[in-house]
């Protein structure tokens, strides 16, 4: 079979490696990541943090912990309990990272790269139903949490799912709610079509939805199980919550799931709210002229988004060291009193304001 | 071509899911087997072309309403071995079973070979060749259907309403402490 054969076959490959280069790009992540998430502390608490693990005489301000904590956890001995469900512990962490890696592959990245005369875009599917297509696989990801506390039969994993799994179903509605609105005023579901709707500073999401946008901040730290959110691991009540019982690889799985999902609505914030890859007052048609070249300015897009997402990330660290964990019962009545209500309201507010304006 | 050989596998994946959640002895795996079961179920949708009603399947049956039947089956420790005590009912309840399922299995396939329905399912859906199927469907839900919608909506309050006053705790009785 020729390399030409059928029209299927060049997209399919280079969905292929567009995929192995998100993935690798996405392994990345968490060692990165967590080295901040004890660093960062460290300097707001005024202390060292790990920095000695480094290459010889560098020390790298101890980057290189995480490395050597990864390969700790890959070469530690995989154990499950005697008395756990074998299939389902095993499948749950599994479970966990699949929805976030398909939540990943459908945001779009940057405008289209043009590489040897065939247009690249900068996510590996494109759908018309993007935003549904996100929050429907999202809704997948409670799985992970809920049969991974039941399969490890330990009734502090139990308990930790319980807690993890009402809260995520709870606030995915709120942030599927706080979501809304940009539908409407974008007109599409599509992100590649919310994200042209904003090149103007003014249509940026957050000046056009504002309280849209303070919903979703709450639901985004809700959704990841972070704090203040963390009920589900409330190491003083629970021990650590649905992954007690997980060692090893399995238990860094969890990491890179949760990682890889902050991630991901750290991207969907940027891109709904404040412009994605645009940047204010040069649009991508401009940028391209004065760099005359698409694929840089299609780079420069990427890197926009990037720092628009990385502060997110900076904030879920920032937000995790400064407010206290909520008790369960003010996470529930916030979610469903407060939140639910409050995006109800503004999705018919913003109808009526829509309507009104045409 | 493709397109069948896709429809295919994906139904027969769907018996096969089907089958194992009503036959496995463990609740909590038989529920797996259902997410999977929905989850193939929304892929059929998105192959017919219909991927509104793709993305709803999943997001309201496989990811929120299954969630919700692991939690009855884990707060209530179901144990597999608790059915064989109670016994399996008799031949009486085995032959009504099967003749149930033999109706039904009858009833499809005189409706699979009836020219109403086409066993080339892509068009079955009627908005499958227009682009955004997602508007399209808007329009005729809150245009060419808009009482049979807003009357589904009203029922499904009343069950809301219904379920909230049955599941209510009765007030304490006055002067009484429980």
């Amino acid at each position: 079979m020729g390399l030409d054969q059928g029209p299927w076959l060049m997209p399919l490959a280079i969905s292929i490696v567009k995929f192995m280069v998100l993935f690798v790009v996405l392994l990345q992540l968490p060692p990165i990541l967590i080295w901040l998430e004890r660093r960062a502390p460290a300097l707001m608490q005024r202390r060292r943090g790990p920095n000695r693990v480094g290459l010889f005489k560098w020390r790298l301000w101890g980057l290189l912990q995480t490395l050597a904590d990864a390969i700790k956890l890959i070469f530690k001995e995989e154990s499950v309990p005697a008395s756990a469900h074998k299939l389902l512990f095993q499948l749950a962490p599994v479970l966990g990272l699949i929805p976030a890696l398909l939540v990943m592959a459908s945001i779009p990245l940057g405008p289209d790269l043009l590489i040897a005369g065939q247009r690249i875009s900068l996510n590996i599917v494109r759908l018309n139903i993007g935003f549904l297509f996100i929050l429907a696989i999202s809704s997948i990801a409670v799985y992970s949490v809920t049969l991974s506390g039941w399969a490890s039969n330990n009734k502090f994993a139990l308990l930790g799912s319980m807690r993890a799994s009402a809260q995520m179903i709870s606030y995915e509605i709120s942030l599927g709610l706080s979501l809304v609105p940009m539908v409407l005023i974008y007109g599409s579901f599509d992100l590649y079509d919310i994200v042209n709707g904003q090149v103007q500073l003014w249509a940026w999401g957050i000046f056009l939805a504002p309280l849209s946008f303070v919903l979703f901040l709450i639901c985004m730290f809700a959704e990841t199980n972070r704090a203040p959110f963390d009920l589900a691991e409330g190491e003083s009540e629970l021990v650590a919550g649905f992954h007690v019982e997980f060692g090893s690889t399995k238990f860094a799985l969890f990491y890179l799931s949760e990682y890889i999902n902050m991630f991901a609505l750290s991207l969907l914030c940027a891109i709904f709210f404040f412009g994605g890859w645009q940047i204010p007052f040069v649009s991508h048609e401009q940028l391209q002229q004065l760099l005359a070249s698409q694929n840089l300015a299609s780079l420069c897009g990427l890197a926009v988004l990037l720092i628009k997402a990385a502060f997110f990330m900076w904030l879920y660290i920032w937000v995790r060291w400064t407010i206290p964990r909520f008790r369960y019962d003010q996470l529930m009545t916030l979610g469903w009193k407060f939140m639910l209500p409050l995006g109800l309201v503004n999705v018919m507010v913003t109808a009526l304001v829509l309507t009104t304006r045409f | 071509m493709e397109t069948l050989a896709i429809f295919y596998t994906l139904a027969a994946l769907v018996i096969l899911c089907s089958l194992m959640v009503i036959t496995l002895r463990n609740a909590v795996t038989s529920a797996v087997f259902l997410i999977a079961d929905l989850f193939l179920l929304a892929a059929l949708y998105a192959q017919m072309g219909a991927d509104f009603i793709a993305g709803i399947q999943v997001l309201v049956y496989a990811g929120a309403i299954v969630v919700l039947f692991l939690f009855v089956i884990m707060l209530l420790n179901y144990t597999p071995g608790h059915r064989e005590e109670q016994g399996e009912g008799g031949h009486l309840e085995r032959a009504f079973g099967a003749g149930l399922l033999a109706l039904v299995a009858g009833l499809s396939v005189v409706l699979a070979c009836s020219s109403k329905f086409s066993l080339v399912l892509p068009h079955a859906f009627p908005f499958a060749d227009s682009g955004d199927n997602t508007y399209q469907l808007g329009v005729a839900l809150f245009e060419k259907y808009l009482w049979p919608f807003e009357l589904s909506s009203l029922l499904i309050l009343l069950a809301i309403v219904a379920s909230i006053f049955i599941a209510k705790k009765k007030p304490p009785y006055e002067g009484k402490r429980q």
